[in-house]
């Protein structure tokens, strides 16, 4: 066990800079998931905190312990890949054994630990196996299995489950974290899937270009992001372009691409009119009814005081997705979506005329990128 | 039982034919064709040559003696030939397969220019002709020649050393033939390696050193053990290496064989020398896929 500190960690191909004065810290025992798009510099990063990439600048400390220099075998680090890069010619058993082979522990002793590991896995039975006959997820609990068996202090893991089928990657997020909770070391997992990074993560680090974007708890990031970067990567959502037209009391008016003019709060924000905004609807913040004959709300009246804000829009498509149903509504030049479950109350049809209401304060503000009156909720 | 065989052949032949693959057939006819009539056909003139008897005048005389085989197996000089010919054959394969094992190593490791410079400079050899690309090594060895110079102008030896004609030499030579041959054969395997495995290897604890031994060397052992052998093989059975750079004490078999057809015109015992030294060199090649792929295995169970 031990914590992991990042310090201004760069590394430059070339031209090419893939991770850019990067600092991070990990706490000990922690489960932090790096999470970014393709190509932001995980894998780098990863690398180089595990010693298989030198930093072209900054520091990589274990503990206490600068080990920028140090090559991978002298880290208490254990990696495992993403193509799980298990020994062919090597059985299961001498796979996961390897690691305490290089310490100079004994065939038996380091058998009897292979086969502890391996239970742990559920791997048991495959002991003597070839690891090539093995499955995908199969290989990949002995490439867990290895890596654990040295009991490093630091467990790297650069997209494990990528390469597996849904229904069993989600099955190995679950025991990860059950496996993560009964070893007690530090994990450090890379992932470009959002919903791996929420249902893993203690801590989840968002990278982009290089660079982590913000860190903390998933709920905390869902709730408060940092940027439209963010936002964005995290979840869908509806993002809207406008332009602030005046200053009212802790907000501003501003003209959207729904060719009407809303209210937006502004917390702390500096923006001055003519200003460019991005505004994010996120679809489980709007509340939906359908407009009545009459050209009255049939909503629930009760509501309707609480709502400051409302749109009127049509139903354009109606797109099934499984255990959900998502809503595209036409507002103006724009369209947002919003989603039901399947059996809900309200069915809406395309064409159905809806009015789009939402609460001001559950708007996320961005502007060039950053979000506007950051912890102001 | 003959018509038996014949007839499974034939069947076999159909069956072929008639299958899917049986394009593969008629792409593999004109090369049985070629090694029939090339390989096949001289091997059982050669085979009948030397069950001929020796004329006091003329190249043979038509008969059936194995009178050129208990010659050649009861001559002296014969056996010390052979003896050096082993000996060279396996001097240039331990030297020509550690060599391209860490040239096949470099190169699959290096990137972009430098790889292409490594494996194009180890097939820009093969495009010149074997004669002359070992005579060019005689300038370079010659005691007046430029290794002398360098040497000698660095001061790391007193004297001219005669590094041609002689063993080193021919060793030199014949290292440089089969080199590219064997650091193909090696290359080709390694480069199926995935280098994530040595990775993980070294996060593991493996040093550089270990890591190689433990896992890219039994992956790399098939290409090894062809190495051995096309480098065994072409070595011991040398010809141009030891006549170019080699003193009259680097005189292979083949050199003989050479002799005895050309210049002795003793067709009988060149032809019985062939072929006694054709089967030693199977039995070798044969001894050496064995041990190297029994030493896999052995690897395995480490
Ligand atoms: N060995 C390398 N040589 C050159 N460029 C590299 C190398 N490794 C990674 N890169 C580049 O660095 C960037 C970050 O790569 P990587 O860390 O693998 O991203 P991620 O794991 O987030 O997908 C990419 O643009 C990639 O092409
Ligand atoms: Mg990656």
């Amino acid at each position: 066990m031990a914590s992991v500190t990042l310090a201004d960690l760069t590394k430059e191909y070339g031209d090419l800079t893939a991770v850019d004065g990067l600092d991070l810290d990990v706490d000990d025992g922690e489960l932090l998931c790096l999470l970014g798009p393709s190509g932001c510099g995980k894998s780098t990063t990863l690398r180089m905190l595990g010693g298989l990439e030198t930093p072209t600048d900054g520091d990589v400390y274990i503990g206490d312990e600068r080990v920028t220099d140090e090559p991978p075998y002298e880290r208490d680090t254990s990696m495992v890949f993403q193509s799980w890069a298990l020994f062919p010619h090597k059985s299961v058993l001498e796979n996961v054994a390897f690691g305490l082979k290089m310490d100079g522990v004994d065939e038996a002793e380091r058998n009897e630990r292979a086969r502890d590991v391996l239970e742990v896995v559920e791997m048991s039975e495959f002991v003597d196996a070839d690891p090539e006959d093995l499955s995908g997820g199969q290989k990949q609990r002995v490439a867990l299995a290895r890596s654990l068996a040295i009991e490093p202090d630091v467990l790297l893991l650069d997209e494990p489950l990528s390469n597996l089928d849904k229904r069993l990657r989600e099955q190995m997020q679950l025991e990860l974290r059950n496996i993560h909770d009964e070893v007690e070391t530090t994990f450090v997992h890379v992932t470009h899937d959002q919903n791996e990074a929420f249902t893993l993560a203690d801590s989840i680090a968002i990278m982009n270009d290089g660079d982590v974007e913000q860190v903390g708890e998933p709920r905390e990031v869902y709730d408060d992001p940092v940027s439209l970067f963010v936002e964005e990567f995290l979840g869908d959502t509806n993002l809207v372009d406008a332009r602030v037209q005046s200053h009212i009391d802790g907000g501003v008016v501003a003209a959207t691409e729904f060719d009407e003019e809303i209210e937006v709060p502004t917390p702390g924000g500096h923006v001055e009119a003519g200003d460019p905004l991005t505004i994010s609807f996120r679809p489980e913040e709007l509340d939906v009814s359908r407009v009545a004959a009459d050209g009255g709300q049939s909503a629930d009246p009760a509501e309707a005081g609480d709502v400051t804000t409302a749109l009127e829009g049509t139903v354009t498509d109606v797109l099934y997705r499984g255990s959900s149903v998502r809503f595209y509504v036409q507002i103006g030049e724009t369209s947002v979506f919003f989603e039901q479950s399947v059996g809900d109350k309200t069915d809406f049809e395309v064409d159905d005329s809806v009015v789009v209401s939402w609460d001001p304060e559950d708007l996320l503000v961005f502007s060039e990128g950053e979000r506007l009156g950051r912890g102001g909720t | 039982m003959g018509a038996l065989a014949d007839e499974s052949m034939f069947a076999w032949f159909g069956k072929r034919i008639k299958s899917k693959d049986s394009t593969s057939v008629f792409l593999l006819a004109p090369l049985a064709a070629f090694e029939l009539v090339f390989f096949v056909v001289p091997f059982l003139i050669l085979v009948r040559m030397s069950l001929n008897s020796q004329p006091e005048t003329g190249f043979y005389e038509t008969g059936w003696t194995l009178a050129a085989y208990g010659d050649i197996l009861g001559s002296n000089l014969y056996q010390q030939m052979i003896l050096f010919s082993f000996k060279l054959g396996v001097i240039a394969t331990v030297v020509a397969v550690v060599l391209a094992l860490f040239y096949a190593y470099a190169a699959y490791r290096a990137e972009g220019l430098t790889k292409s410079i490594l494996l194009f400079s180890i097939i820009l050899p093969l495009l010149t002709t074997l004669v002359v690309k070992t005579y060019a090594w005689r300038p370079l060895l010659a005691p007046n020649g430029v290794l002398n110079d360098f040497l000698l102008s660095l001061e790391l030896i007193g004297s001219r050393i005669q590094f041609a004609p002689s063993l080193f030499g021919t060793v030199v030579g014949q290292v440089y033939i089969v080199f590219p041959y064997a650091v193909l054969a090696i290359y080709s395997v390694l480069s199926t390696l995935d280098w994530d495995v040595v990775e993980a290897a070294r996060d593991l604890g493996a040093s550089r050193p270990r890591s190689f031994f433990e896992v890219v060397l039994p992956e790399v052992l098939p290409g090894v053990a062809v190495a051995t052998v096309v480098s065994f093989a072409w070595s011991v059975g040398a010809y141009a290496a030891p006549s170019q750079l080699g003193t009259g004490s680097q005189t292979t078999f083949a050199m003989e064989i050479g002799n005895l057809m050309l210049t002795n015109f003793n067709w009988p015992v060149g032809a019985a020398f062939a072929i006694l030294m054709l089967a030693a060199m199977l039995a070798a090649s044969l001894a050496v896929i064995r041990l190297l792929t029994g030493s896999i295995g052995g690897v395995q169970d480490v």
